[in-house]
């Protein structure tokens, strides 16, 4: 007899004295379904309004996915809102609020006093755009930090006023353009350069600050839970294509994430009181075209005849090139989850390369 | 009537209501299961793709079923082949192909380290039984398919034991006898296969007595004599046809002396006799090929038709090769030969648009030689064989083998167009399979018309680079006649090169669609879906955004036109 | 038990009682004592309340939003720039429903700056879907505070205590205040049906579309009337608790026979009873009438009050420019359909924290004989202090 066979028939003997028929459904319970079935927390449900290949919507599923069902959140305007909860229906499953555009981390900071008041550990969460977050929300944003609240901010970048179609915000890339920042004669797009929120935020002095981007979403959810697992302030950018604002093919959201990440023009890194302590090296730096190129709201930074297009492009290698250099974004490192490579897919959703 | 709650609050999850699926305009996401190009590419039919993802899964037996399903004899093809896999496989964009070959022939090694059973059973005493001539590769192949198809199979051998081409033309440098021996006996030792040897066709059996013993005979004899090789008229007294030197020194282990060595031709059999010409002390030792060594500027079909390892050994041991050219004619010193004139040619298109050899006036060049070796092919025995033989070969009518002879079928190289071990292989199961259907009252088996995944349809951004593994290798110096050179990669190897494949057209369950829809509009299941995923689409609320299949790694989501089936 | 405090420390002292889960607020003169005194309170360990000291009056609101949404008893207070940065979560709390208690210790509206009081900030925001209750004195505003954190619950309406800035908050007057254990038999426990919790999680504050928002603002308009019944009954059984009664939504006293009539709201319906104590005799005495509920507004109990007169003085603490009165102008249009309603006199005063003296109610008297009187006036404006051109 093989021990395959011995197994097998030992197996067979404890699950006779030991198994369990699988209980029924209970009584008046549907069967359930596979969607019902699914081996993660559907925090965002599907049915919401979200544009085709939208990514804020995916940030924000794949956020809530390890934040977990106890939670709530307080939602400031913007097109998260205002397309998950259409009313009489809601996307979400857990306790909601959208109040205003710009108190989404004081509505938070009121929900987190409230349950330091009962007592009780339930996690509150604030959502906000870049409009809602780098400029209208930035004080109310700066308030709770400060006053450190235990709660985890997640603004979702997609760099220009989304909601009210497509207007330059503090966030927007230079040498994008939005409708309040057009290019033409006088101008190749937005002027200013893309606020470095990050670093106001990590001068809070705060447990843990980060960039992350839909399309390391491994990397994404890790942040997201380190975060969960601190009691104090925590702030999150997530870098969040929007197909009809940077006028990409909808299927292209993650591509154009991942290049923003492998040109140098979106760092990801971790900043834990003030100091960078990780940050994700990039294995094979891409020039900033390969990440313009896909973009209608770079199109005009390609036309060759213009001069002035090869000076902003060269403007913004310049700027891709200082975030490598200033983060060391450089790297090499064999260890997949320490790099670019943390993107990298295995059988069974397991990383390859290791066992 | 809806009515409206205090403040306007919603119920959680309640916009599952609202079916965003009519969103989607003109395209959807579906599974479409292409062909990896291994799988295309393998002769011999196996899916390299589907036993790699069992060694993923890190279950070793379950990958070599998975192989044997296919091919009984891993561990000789993982020796033997000249792996067209590894010529297609996708990974070449990344960093170099898979080392199936040598994965392959771990597989074999281990299952029978490890006494791995065949996945077949005994067929029924009063099955079919099917007669089978010949007990090289394909006939064994055959053999052992027909017991997956619940039919006996009895081999009829000339030679005294069962492994043809395989003892007669492979140097135990490339394929030890110990392997031969234990990987065959394993197969032939199968309850329900029955090999009589010594039984040559025409002499102890003929067709039409094994037509009325039997339910099909299958015809694998192999191409036993050589091609008449003469360079305009002239043919040195003492001609080494190159099968017969080679199979000489299979059974002798010693070649005739020579200084200066001419191998004319472009196999597998050419390049064993340079390199054991070479061994035997030759000085020179010159490939003359009418074909191209393999190259960036390489026509794939010009390049020269051998395992692409033997053609790196060889010119690693010294071995020189003239590529693209002929011999015109032979130099004679009375029955001797003395040199050779060569002259450059080139394959070019006519004016019938096929493609032919041109000789180009003005290259001639002579080289001294006191040997030439022709390899230019063999051809069938036509010995007992019912003149079924045409023009030297069995030309079979279809991809089964069928010949003019109801249930007569041929396989492997007597069919003229095959040439490696795994052509043979496959041509078994093949042969089986029709015949098998025949016996069941059934239509031929359907061609696999599944198209093949390029490399373009990948998201290649998911796959690490990991660099190839590297088999052990003698030195020069140490390769003998006996000693096999290629060494065994082992299972750490195995498994680390296992995670290097691409999975190319098949679902990888790597969860990227279920992760990256912005709709969780993609489901899992515990269970395999029906098209061999773990994944459904929710057309309910799939906007058809297309992420799913761009960030698909395999290719194995497409977008297809909406209204297309499916 | 009667204690001397300041306006301030008795409504703090107040709040305190009403055990709010979390405070939030900015410091705003003249509410400064207010959040100073629950702070105090705080940090001596007498109250136990999440104390949220925020960055702006914005987050004030915000804060005690969320805190509210997620079903905990919660507090603030603020005055005049406060209430008007303030003004956009103010709006966005009512259309919540959400129940709040916050204090406005009323103050004028900048510009030019001015700390002093006048109504003029919650004017601002009288459409906001908040109650606003006023107070005349400093017991009434303590009163006014508990029962607050009372109607709010039942009503899931935020209130808004209105007390004059200074003349008020800064002025200490005898203040009963109840015991801890009346308090917790009297306001029961916050049970906020639509809170925010995980065990049964509701969006709040969703889209909603021209079909439904409709039936949103009539709703809260029908929340708002039944509220006027609550604000009485709650006054009724405070006063069964503690034998004081605010007047529930307005109080007449005065001459009941009188034919002419003087409505006011907050501190100024002291002076006017003062000073027609004093002037009685010579100028007659009128019928008060103390305008505690403006919103919302008792149109009922106005009309019923009102029966009688033939002239009524209302008096405005602020000021609609290009209109007149609010107050005034909101009374003319109850009483519009009353056959042989009074003649309405509106007069503005006080503005900006000009002094109203006692004497006022003689002026005020004389001005119903005044057959040119205007309709309306700022009426203790000089102007002699004015360039011709801006008289």
């Amino acid at each position: 007899m093989s021990t395959e066979g011995q197994d097998a028939a030992r197996l067979a003997e404890l699950r006779q004295k030991f198994g369990r028929e699988p209980l029924p459904p209970r009584e008046g319970e549907a069967e359930q379904s596979p969607r019902d079935a699914q081996p993660r927390f559907r925090g965002l449900e599907s049915g919401h309004r979200a544009c085709q290949g939208c990514g804020e919507a995916l940030a924000a599923r794949l956020v809530m996915e390890c934040a977990g069902p106890d939670v709530m959140i307080a939602n400031a305007t913007g097109c998260l809102e205002v397309f998950t909860t259409a009313w009489p229906q809601s996307a979400w499953r857990v306790p909601w609020v959208h109040s205003l555009f710009e108190n989404a981390a004081a509505v938070a900071s009121g929900m987190e006093a409230a349950m330091k008041a009962k007592g009780r550990n339930t996690k509150v969460l604030a959502f906000g755009g870049d409009g809602g977050t780098y400029d209208i929300g930035f004080q109310a944003l700066s308030g709770m930090l400060e006053r450190y609240h235990n709660v985890l901010y997640v603004c979702f970048d997609n760099e220009a006023y989304m909601n009210t179609g497509i207007q330059r915000s503090s966030s927007t890339p230079h040498a994008a353009t939005t409708t309040t920042s057009p290019a033409g004669k006088e101008r190749m797009g937005k002027r200013h350069l893309k606020k470095d929120l990050l670093s106001i935020i990590a001068a809070h002095h705060i447990p843990f600050a980060a960039s992350a981007s839909v399309a390391y979403a491994a990397d994404l959810q890790r942040k997201v839970r380190y975060a969960m697992g601190v009691d104090g302030p925590t702030f999150l950018v997530v870098h969040s294509p929007c197909p009809l604002g940077w006028r990409h093919a909808s299927a292209m959201t993650i591509e154009v994430a991942r290049r923003a990440v492998e040109c140098g023009l979106f760092p990801l890194v971790e900043i834990e009181r003030g100091a960078v302590t990780n940050v994700m090296p990039i294995r094979d730096v891409r020039p900033v075209t390969d990440y313009l190129s896909l973009q209608g709201r770079f199109a005009h930074l390609m036309k060759d005849a213009d001069s002035r297009a090869a000076e902003e492009r060269a403007h913004l290698q310049a700027l891709a090139d200082y975030n490598i250099e200033v983060f060391g974004l450089r790297g090499d490192s064999p260890d997949a989850a320490d790099t670019t490579g943390t993107a990298v897919v295995g059988r069974s959703g397991r990383p390859a390369g290791r066992i | 009537m809806t009515v409206l709650t205090r403040g306007a609050y919603a119920g959680p999850g309640t916009s599952l209501d609202f079916k965003t699926g009519n969103w989607r305009s003109t395209e959807k996401p579906a599974h479409i299961h292409a062909k990896a190009p291994c799988h295309a590419a393998c002769p011999a039919g196996e899916d390299q793709q589907a036993w790699f993802a069992k060694l993923q899964e890190g279950h070793a037996e379950d990958a070599w079923r998975e192989l044997v399903s296919a091919n009984p004899l891993p561990a000789i093809t993982g020796r033997v082949c000249p792996h067209p896999c590894e010529t297609a496989c996708n990974r070449v964009a990344v960093e170099g192909a898979l080392a199936i070959h040598n994965v392959e022939r771990w597989l074999g090694d281990e299952a029978m380290r490890r006494n791995w059973a065949y996945p077949v059973t005994e067929p029924a005493e009063d099955a079919p039984d099917v007669a089978i001539v010949g007990a090289g590769p394909g006939g064994v192949s055959a053999a052992y398919h027909c017991l997956r198809h619940g039919l006996r199979a009895t081999l009829y051998e000339t030679a005294p034991e069962a492994g043809g081409l395989l003892r007669s033309a492979i140097p135990r440098t490339r394929l030890p006898r110990e392997t031969i021996d234990a990987e065959l006996a394993r197969v032939l030792g199968l309850p329900g296969i029955t090999l009589h040897t010594r039984a040559r066709l025409g002499r102890d059996v003929t067709i039409d007595e094994l037509k009325r013993k039997h339910a099909a005979v299958l015809l694998a004899p192999g191409c036993q004599e050589g091609k008449e090789w003469s360079v305009d008229g002239a043919v040195p007294a003492d001609l080494h046809e190159g099968l017969h030197l080679l199979k000489e020194f299979m059974d002798h282990g010693a070649v005739p002396e020579a200084k200066n060595v001419i191998v004319h031709g472009g196999g597998n059999t050419a390049m064993d006799l340079c390199r054991i010409m070479k061994r035997s002390g030759a000085e020179t030792v010159t490939l003359i090929t009418a074909s191209v060594l393999p190259g960036p500027d390489a026509d794939p079909s010009d390049v020269i038709n051998v395992v692409p390892r033997e053609l790196e050994e060889a010119l690693e041991e010294g071995v020189e090769v003239i590529e693209h050219a002929t011999i015109n004619r032979l130099i004679m010193k009375g029955s001797q030969v003395c040199g050779a004139e060569i002259q450059s040619l080139r394959k070019l298109p006519g004016q019938d648009g096929r493609s032919r050899r041109v000789g180009f006036e003005g290259t001639e060049r002579v080289i001294n030689v006191d040997m030439v070796i022709p390899c230019i092919g063999e051809r069938v025995d036509p010995e007992g064989l019912n003149g079924l033989v045409d023009h030297g070969y069995l030309r079979p009518s279809d991809r089964f083998g069928r010949l003019a002879e109801e249930r007569v079928l041929a396989l492997g190289d007597a069919r003229g167009d095959r040439g490696t071990v795994a052509d043979a292989i496959g041509d078994g199961r093949l042969a089986v399979s029709a015949v098998a259907a025949q016996l069941a009252g059934e239509s031929d088996p359907p061609a696999d018309a599944r198209g093949e995944m390029p490399s373009g349809g990948l998201n290649l951004g998911y796959y690490e680079g990991i660099s190839r593994a590297v088999a052990p290798k003698l030195a020069v110096a140490d390769r003998t006649f006996d000693k096999e050179i290629e060494g065994d990669i082992g299972r750490a190897a195995v498994m680390a090169e296992a995670e290097r494949c691409m999975a190319c057209g098949n679902c990888l369950a790597c969860d990227n669609c279920w992760t990256f829809c912005p709709d969780n509009a993609v489901i899992k299941t515990e269970e395999l879906a029906v098209d061999g995923s773990h994944y459904l689409f929710d057309m309910d609320f799939c906007k058809g955004c297309g992420i799913c299949a761009h960030e698909c790694p395999t290719g194995f989501i497409q977008m297809l036109p909406e209204e297309a089936g499916g | 038990m009667l204690e001397a405090l300041e306006g301030s420390q008795a409504i703090a002292r107040a709040v305190a009682l009403c055990r709010p889960d979390v405070v939030a607020a900015y410091p705003i003169t003249p509410q400064t004592h207010i959040v100073e005194a629950l702070s105090r309170l705080v940090a001596q360990g007498d109250m136990k309340t999440e104390f949220v000291s925020v960055e702006s009056e914005f987050s004030a609101a915000s804060v005690v939003l969320g805190a509210a949404a997620a079903g905990t008893r919660a507090y603030t207070a603020t005055a005049s720039q406060g209430v008007l940065l303030m003004a956009e979560v103010l709006f966005n709390i009512a259309g919540l429903r959400v129940p709040l208690v916050m204090t406005v210790a009323n103050r004028a509206v900048s510009a030019p700056l001015s700390i002093w009081n006048d109504h003029s900030d919650s004017m601002a925001v009288r459409d906001s879907g908040w109650i606003q209750l006023h107070c005349a004195d400093n017991q009434e505003a303590v009163d006014t505070t508990i029962q607050a954190f009372r109607i709010t619950q039942e009503t899931e309406l935020p209130v808004m205590v209105c007390m004059d800035g200074f003349v008020l908050t800064h002025t200490f007057e005898p203040i009963d205040l109840p015991t801890q254990d009346a308090i917790d038999g009297w306001l029961p426990p916050l049970e906020f049906s639509r809170k925010l919790d995980p065990g049964d999680p509701k969006s709040l504050g969703t889209l909603v579309s021209p079909d439904f928002f409709a039936e949103v603002r009539h709703s809260h308009h029908a929340a708002m009337t039944k509220a006027l019944s609550v604000i009485g009954e709650v006054d009724e059984a405070w006063s069964a608790l503690t034998g004081r009664s605010c007047g529930g939504l307005l109080e007449v006293s005065g001459d009941p026979a009188a034919r002419i009539g003087i409505l006011a709201m907050g501190s100024t319906c002291g002076t006017i009873q003062t000073g027609m104590e004093h002037a009685a005799g010579e100028v007659g005495s009128a019928r008060l009438i103390k305008l505690r509920a403006f919103r919302p507004f008792p149109a009922d109990a106005l009309r019923a009050a009102c029966e009688g007169l033939d002239h009524l003085i209302v008096i405005d603490r602020a000021i609609s420019p290009g209109l007149g009165g609010v107050v005034g102008t909101e009374v003319a249009a109850t009483l519009a359909d009353v056959p042989g309603a009074p003649r309405i006199h509106n007069h503005a005063l006080g503005l900006g924290g000009r002094d109203i003296p006692e004497t006022i109610y003689a002026d005020l008297m004389a001005t119903v004989t005044d057959p040119d009187s205007p309709a309306f006036s700022v009426f203790d404006a000089d102007m002699e202090k004015l360039d011709p051109e801006d008289r």
